[in-house]
C-alpha cells in the first residue's frame, strides 16, 4: 500500500516530509515492480543541489538503467548507504528501509506540485491498466 | 507500437502475471518473479523457458545436404542422423547473418533453429541460394509449433524424460512425452545441461504444464540473457552481426574452410590469412558498476571499442561483459576501462567463459 502521508511524482518517486524542512525520497512500489531486481544505485553526493523533477541519479535493475528524478528542489543531506550497499532493499521495502535520499527543501511550497495518495493511487491504477493491455 | 507476435504460450505467461516485453517483435516474459531468482533456479535446480520465438525451418529433399553445405559455414553432411551442431550463416563478405542450430534427421531431412530476428531476410537468403538446388524444400513451421527449453542440473531427475535420458550431448529424438509427440534435443543456451523440446503449437500449454507440475521454475528472457552471458555465449544481433566476421567474434571454430565452396568462403579465407584487427573479449569490471551494451571501452583516454553485452554475473557475484577491442588489447589480463556515466571504470580482460558448469 502506498503510504497516505507521502507525496508522489508522475515518475513514481515518493517524498516523505519530515520536521524542519527536510524530506526523504525513494521509489514508489510501482517503480520497483516495473524495474525488477535492483542491483545498483547511483545517488547524488551529500551537498549536491537538486532541482524538482530534474534528474539526480540512476537506478539500475538487472535489465536496464533508469533515471531517478528529484521530487523536490534542495540540498542533498544524506543518502541511504544501506540501500547503496544492498540495492535489493529498494525491492523489499521501497517505502521504508529502501529509501534513497534525504533532502533539505529549498521551497516547501513545491510540495503542492506533487500528488497526494488518493491522486497517486488513481494514477498508479491507470499505469497498471495500461501495462496490462 | 507495432502489434507484437504471440507465442502459443502467451496466455500462460499472462496468467502467471509475467512482466512482458518486446523481443525481436515477440511479446515474451522478461521475468515472472525475479530475474535473479530465475537465474539461480537454472544454476541450482531446473527452469523452463518459452523459446518459441526462435524460428524453426525444415530443409528437406534429395539435395538438402548439398544446399546446407553451401549456405552454412560448417558441413551439414558431416552430422550424423540424430545429432546436431551450432553453425553460422554468413554473407558473401563473411559477415554473420545468423547463428543457428542444425539438426539432422536423416540424409534428406534437416531442421534449422535460428534466432527470432530478421526471419524474412533469412528466408529470402535461403530461397535465393536454393535456386541452384531444385530438389530442396524449405518450410518455416515456426507458427505451427512451439518450443521450450528445460535447463538446469535437476533436469536429469525429471520424470517423463526417461525415454530421452540416454541422449548424447547435442543428440535428438522424436519422442512421446505425456502422450504428446515431441522432438527432444540435448541442447541449450544457459551453460547447464538440459533439453529443448519442440511440439505442435496446440500442445504447447500441456507441454509447459508437464514441467511446472514437477516444480520446474518458469524463467523469462532476463534470465535467458544473464545465463547465456555468464556462460560466455554470444547473442546474434548484439555480440555479432553482418558487420562482424566469425574470426573476430571468436567463432572461427564454426567455420570449416577445408572443404568445397560455400557462401562467404572466399572472403573468410582472406580474412583469416590477413589476421583480424579486433577481437571480441570477455571482461570483468573491477568495481560495482555495471557495463551495458553500447558503452565505450577506453584505454588511456582513447575509445578502443564498445561493449556488446554486459551485466551482473549473478552466480559469480561479479560484473562482466563482452566487447570488441583491437587484437593487441585482447590478451587476458589487459587493463581496460569502461565508460560508465561518463566516468572511466577499471576493468580487465578475462576468459569469455565466465562460468562453466561444475567448475
Amino acid at each position: 500500500m502506498n503510504p497516505k502521508e507521502y507525496r508522489y511524482t508522475k515518475e513514481h518517486e515518493w517524498l516523505c516530509p519530515e520536521e524542519g524542512k527536510k524530506a526523504k525520497m525513494g521509489l514508489a512500489n510501482y517503480a520497483q515492480t516495473q524495474l525488477g531486481d535492483i542491483v545498483f544505485l547511483d545517488l547524488p553526493s551529500p551537498g549536491t543541489q537538486v532541482e524538482q523533477f530534474k534528474k539526480m541519479g540512476e537506478v539500475e535493475s538487472v535489465k536496464a538503467v533508469s533515471d531517478l528524478f528529484s521530487p523536490t528542489s534542495g540540498k542533498v543531506m544524506e543518502i541511504n548507504q544501506s540501500a547503496v550497499d544492498e540495492p535489493k532493499l529498494v525491492n523489499e521495502d521501497p517505502y521504508g528501509a529502501g529509501w534513497l535520499v534525504r533532502i533539505e527543501l529549498s521551497d516547501p511550497a513545491e510540495l503542492d506540485a506533487l500528488m497526494n495518495v488518493d491522486a497517486y493511487n488513481k494514477y498508479e491504477a491507470e499505469a497498471l491498466a495500461e501495462g496490462a493491455e | 507500437m507495432r502489434a507484437l507476435k504471440k507465442t502459443p504460450l502467451n496466455k500462460v505467461h499472462h496468467d502467471l502475471k509475467a512482466r512482458m516485453m518486446d523481443f525481436a517483435g515477440w511479446e515474451l516474459p522478461a521475468w515472472y518473479t525475479s530475474i535473479l531468482e530465475e537465474h539461480k533456479a537454472v544454476r541450482t535446480g531446473a527452469g523452463i523457458f518459452d523459446v518459441s520465438d526462435m524460428g524453426r525451418v525444415w530443409v528437406t529433399g534429395r539435395q538438402a545436404g548439398d544446399f546446407l553445405d553451401r549456405v552454412l559455414t560448417r558441413r551439414a553432411q558431416q552430422l550424423e542422423a540424430g545429432s546436431s551442431h551450432l553453425s553460422l550463416m554468413c554473407l558473401e563478405d563473411g559477415g554473420i547473418l545468423d547463428d543457428l542450430w542444425l539438426f539432422r534427421m536423416n540424409s534428406n531431412r534437416y531442421l534449422i533453429v535460428w534466432n527470432a530476428a530478421n526471419v524474412e531476410q533469412k528466408l529470402n537468403w535461403l530461397a535465393r541460394w536454393s535456386e541452384a538446388n531444385p530438389d530442396v524444400n524449405i518450410e518455416d513451421v515456426s507458427a505451427d509449433t512451439a518450443m521450450v527449453a528445460v535447463q538446469g542440473p535437476a533436469v536429469a531427475d525429471l520424470k517423463l524424460l526417461d525415454s530421452v535420458s540416454n541422449l548424447p550431448r547435442f543428440g535428438h529424438a522424436a519422442s512421446k512425452l505425456a502422450g504428446l509427440d515431441v522432438l527432444v534435443a540435448w541442447t541449450g543456451y544457459t551453460g547447464e545441461d538440459g533439453f529443448e523440446i519442440m511440439a505442435p503449437a496446440a500442445d504447447a500449454t500441456r507441454l509447459w504444464e508437464v514441467f511446472i507440475e514437477q516444480g520446474v521454475t518458469p524463467c523469462g528472457l532476463g534470465a535467458r540473457d544473464s545465463l547465456r552471458l555468464e556462460a560466455g555465449m554470444l547473442l546474434c544481433g548484439q555480440d555479432m552481426d553482418a558487420d562482424t566476421n566469425p574470426f573476430e567474434a571468436g567463432l572461427g571454430w564454426l567455420v570449416d574452410l577445408d572443404r568445397g565452396d560455400f557462401v562467404g568462403r572466399r572472403a573468410l579465407v582472406e580474412i583469416r590469412s590477413a589476421g583480424v584487427k579486433r577481437k571480441l573479449v570477455g571482461f570483468r569490471v573491477d568495481g560495482r558498476e555495471i557495463a551495458r551494451s553500447g558503452y565505450p571501452i577506453v584505454v588511456s583516454g582513447e575509445e578502443e571499442g564498445r561493449v556488446t553485452s554486459g551485466g551482473q554475473a549473478p552466480t559469480l557475484g561479479i560484473n562482466i561483459g563482452l566487447g570488441y577491442v583491437p587484437a593487441e588489447l585482447s590478451t587476458i589480463g589487459t587493463r581496460i576501462e569502461i565508460m560508465i556515466r561518463n566516468k572511466p571504470v577499471p576493468a580487465h580482460v578475462v576468459d569469455k567463459r565466465f562460468y562453466s558448469k561444475g567448475g
